[in-house]
Parts: C-alpha cells; structure tokens; sequence
C-alpha cells in the first residue's frame, strides 16, 4: 500500500461552461468546473479538501436524486392523480404526521422486534460459523453432515412458523427458532465455503509452523473465511428481517411486522405506510451497521 | 551411525499418472548451502515440498538426520517466493507465532520482544507494528527470512524468495541471507531453489541442477569460491565466469533435449 502524501497538493480550476457541442457532447453538469493539475496560470485554485468536498456532494446528490423522484412520483400520485379520494395512497404528508406519531409506539416495537431478531441472529452465526468452519475443514464431517445440509437449507424457514408456533411454549421462543433457522443456513453454507476456499499457500503456511486442531481452524481458517462469513451473515441479517416480520404477523401482540399488521386491519394506510417505511428505514441501519462491522474486520482483505 | 544432513534415496513423484521426478539420489551435509537450478518444470518447487514434508513421495525415502520425513516439521523451516506472511496478522504477530511454537513455554511479551529482535535482524525494526498490505515486496519477504529464522530450524528451504523482487532489492537480501547464514553457529543447511544462475552461484556450496520430464538431477557441481564474498569481485572473475557457462550450457542443452523430444 503507498503511503497517502502528506504534501497538500494544489488543483487549478478553471470555470468551463457548459457546451453541449463539444466533442464527446460531456457538459460538466453539476459541477461548472473542470479540474487540471499544474501551474497556476489563470482563475483560482482550490486546494485538495474543497476538490474531495464537492465530490463528495455531487456523489450524495446522485445517491438522493432516485428517492427524491419517487417521492415526487408519490406525492403526484396521492394529491393529482384522479383517483378519486383514495385512502390507499395516503400523502407524504400524512404519512410523515402518522410517522412522528406513533413514534414512541415504533420504537417499542422496535425493542420487542430486536429481542428477537438480536438472539435468534446472534445464535445462527454463531453455530453457523462454528458448524461451517467445521465441516468445511474436515472430509469426514463433511462427508456426514453436507447431505443433511443439502436436504434441509433449500426448505423456505417460514414453513416452520405454524410448526414452531406449536411446539415451542411462547411465540417469542417460536419467532426466534425461525429467525435462526433463516439465519442459520446462509453462515452455514459460507463458512463452509470459506474453508473449503482456504488457499494453499494459506494451508502450507500452517504446516510448516506446525498450526494444528482448534489453533489452525482460529488463526488460520476463520480469518481466512470471514469474507464468505461476512457475505452469509448480510444474506442471513435479510433473511432475518424478513422472517421476523412475518412470524410478527401470525401471533405477536408487539414488534414491527405487527404494528403494520394491526394498523392495515383498521385501515389506518397512514400509519402503515409510516411502519412501512421505519421498517425499512431499520433494516437498513442493521445492514450498515454490518457492513461496517464487516469493513473493520476485513481491513486487510483486498 | 546417524547420517548429520539431508538424505535422499530413490525419490520418485508423480501427479496421478504423471512421473513429476525420477530417481533423485542426493547428500546433503548439514550447513551446506546449495542451490537447486533447473528449467521451469523440472520439478524444484516440488522437490522443495517433498523435503518440506507438504506432500508425500510417491516413492523412496526422504532423510534429515537420519530421521524419515513423514510430515511437516519445525525442523524444516521454508520461505515461499510471496505470500508467506498472513494478511491479517501484524507483521510482529506473523513472527511471534514462530517464537511460540519454537518455545512453547515462552510468555506473550516474552515472544513479542523475541519476535521484535528477529525483525531487527533483518532491518524491519520500522514494520513492527504493521500488516503485510502495508509492505513492500521486499520488506515483506525480510518478514519472511526473520519468521524462519524464528521457527529455529537448521534446515531451511528456500523456493525462490526473492524472485518477485527488483534487482537492488534481490540483491540486499541476498547479502542479508548470506549475512546471517554465516554468522549462525552452528550454520543452517539451506536448499535454495533459484531460476537465476548467478544467484545461486553467489550464495551457494554447491549447484544441484535438475533436467525435465521427468525431473532428475543432471548435475552436481561445486562451488569453490572462498567465503565472505564480494559481490563485485566475485562476479567479474573468470572462475565466475566459467562455472556459469557451465551450469548455462547445461539447462540449455536440457531445454534443447526436450524440445527434440517433443
């Protein structure tokens, strides 16, 4: 890796205007300047930061410009369309009034989603990464349990649900079986490829310093397949989300998929919608959040 | 009576069907340096793997100290070309490992210091604390001179370490190998496996070459130049010079015999 200079460097910038006749038709449209290093011979300079900056948010921007657009499909949709008084669409307006709302009701709902979602999740990856690691560093355990896991990951968690409900005494025990059934197989199945990938250079390394039984599988294979577990443990994470909810529709009287759940039984679409969109808006800060853990822990994996 | 050194008999390898080498007989006293030239595919790296006990020959035997060689072992210590240190580890984490499973009594700070005292050895006393990413080729290959020499094996094979390196750089850490190599007592055996000629010339006792398909020794040479060598010196002499049209001559006429072959 080559040291970032620490010299501050300076651009030149030259204001260029827009001039859809050029060669390759480019208008340098948002930014009205176009960047050349070198001497200054004319118009200002801006040093490196303000350069990153506006990059920056030219890229927030475009990141913005699809939601923005839906947003104003919607708010098109619910106040111009002539669909008549359509409660279906309620506006974003309404939506947002529904959302701040029931605020402090999404956020217990929230607690109670997370008191399953939290243990069912944090259980499948650990017996995920475990098993997985173990089965994919030994031919025997492989040859035992790979058949079994080929016949029973395919099978979609949520016919477990009726099931789950069932046997288990409460639903909260049930919804965290199946959040962990969901969870479970994605680690599983990565890990299991992440050793199965453990490269040879990593393999002979081990050998000749002797790295054996649980020191080799700790040092060596886990952190060799954390890439793999890291991917299984973002599709498990979805998985999850998507079981819990829908385990929250069938008997749960808290929870996120619940709250949606409830307010469309009343035809309250304000403040489903609203559950709707926090839901999402959850989901998504789990998923960074992961993917932030996973960042951290792959700083060496290019 | 215990034969000191490495040992072959009859070594025979193949992949499936594939004869990879035919009838290796060598001795290797221990403290000698050799290197091990050949054209690409005579089979050197997998020689190396079999000494290094990473794979299983097909047939003979395989001594060191009288010993069979059944296995991986902290006797034999190897430095491969790239990639040697894990990426995930810190660079003084990668030696400490090494200063553990050599002395497996040996506290964490003791090892931490032990393994800081190694990497100085090799001049990456700066690289303490970073990770193999942050290396240049070089440097990451001092890491892994200094891990092997921190396993503490006397023999040390050696499959082109400094092959991926530039000219300077290959250069420096010939003369730390020698450097270090001389100054140990008693002296490591080395099996340095090369396709540069001059190198293995400049560093070794002795040149082993290996002709193809399959892979045999066609040649042993000595080589007599006095210790403590001066590069320069020693590269524009004549004796120099004779012994590496020799050992040219030699892998062309293999390359040229599997040509015709062919």
């Amino acid at each position: 890796m080559t040291p970032t200079a620490s010299v501050t460097r300076e651009v030149q910038v030259t204001p260029v205007p827009p001039d859809p006749s050029n060669a390759q038709g480019f208008v340098p449209w948002p930014v009205p300047f176009r960047f050349a290093r070198g001497p200054a011979s004319a118009g200002t300079t801006l040093p490196r930061q303000p350069q990153r900056l506006l990059r920056r948010l030219l890229r927030l921007l475009e990141g913005c410009s699809v939601f923005a657009a839906l947003l104003v499909a919607w708010f098109i949709a619910a106040e111009y369309l002539p669909l008549g008084d359509n409660p279906l669409i309620p506006a974003p307006p309404l939506v947002l009034r529904a959302l701040i709302d029931s605020l402090p009701e999404l956020w217990a709902g929230t607690l109670s989603s997370f008191s399953i979602l939290v243990p069912g999740f944090a259980l499948a990856t650990t017996a995920g990464i475990v098993s997985g690691l173990a089965v994919g560093s030994s031919r025997h355990l492989a040859n035992a349990f790979l058949p079994v896991a080929k016949v029973a990951a395919p099978v979609p968690p949520t016919v477990y649900i009726p099931y789950a409900i069932a046997i288990l005494p409460t639903f909260k025990l049930s919804a965290i079986f199946v959040v962990f059934i969901g969870a479970f197989w994605p680690v599983f199945q990565n890990a299991v490829a992440g050793a199965h990938a453990l490269e040879q250079r990593y393999r002979d390394n081990a050998a000749i310093l002797g790295l054996s039984g649980f020191e080799y599988r700790w040092r060596v294979v886990f952190p060799a397949a954390l890439p793999h577990i890291f991917a299984g443990m973002a599709v498990g994470l979805g998985f999850s989300f998507i079981l819990l909810t829908v385990a929250e529709l069938f008997g749960a009287n808290a929870g996120l998929g619940r709250f949606v759940q409830y307010y469309a039984d009343f035809a309250d679409y304000p403040r489903m919608v609203a559950g709707i969109l926090y839901t999402g808006l959850v989901t998504w800060l789990a998923m960074s959040g992961l993917d932030f853990l996973r960042r951290r822990a792959l700083f060496w994996h290019q | 009576m215990m034969v000191q050194g490495l040992s072959l008999s009859e070594v025979e390898f193949a992949y499936d069907t594939v004869p990879i080498l035919r009838g290796i007989e060598l001795e290797i006293p221990g403290g000698q340096f050799v290197g091990l030239l050949g054209a690409s595919g005579s089979g050197k790296s997998t020689l190396l793997r079999l000494i290094a006990g990473l794979q299983p020959v097909s047939k003979g035997h395989l001594r060191w100290n009288g010993e069979r060689i059944c296995g991986p072992s902290l006797e034999r210590g190897v430095v491969f070309q790239d990639y040697a240190l894990f990426p995930w580890l810190s660079v003084v984490d990668n030696i400490a490992i090494a200063v553990g499973k050599a002395d497996p009594g040996s506290s964490k700070t003791g090892r931490r210091s032990e393994a800081i005292r190694h990497l100085k050895r090799v001049g990456l006393e700066s690289a303490v604390g970073k990770y193999p990413s942050e290396l240049s080729g070089g440097m990451r290959q001092r890491g892994a001179i200094a891990r092997a020499l921190a396993l503490g094996s006397p023999l040390l094979l050696m499959d082109e370490p400094f092959g991926a390196l530039d000219p300077v750089n290959r250069a420096r850490l010939q003369d730390l190998l020698l450097e270090v190599w001389e100054s140990a007592k008693p002296r490591k055996t080395i099996v340095f496996v090369t396709h540069d000629i001059d190198e293995a010339l400049y560093l070794g006792d002795r040149v082993i070459i290996l002709g193809s398909c399959p892979g045999q020794v066609i040649a042993d040479l000595p080589v007599d130049f006095a210790r403590h060598r001066d590069r320069r010196q020693l590269l524009e002499s004549r004796s120099f010079h004779a012994l590496r049209e020799r050992v040219a001559e030699t892998i062309a006429a293999d390359t040229l015999q599997q040509l015709i072959a062919a």
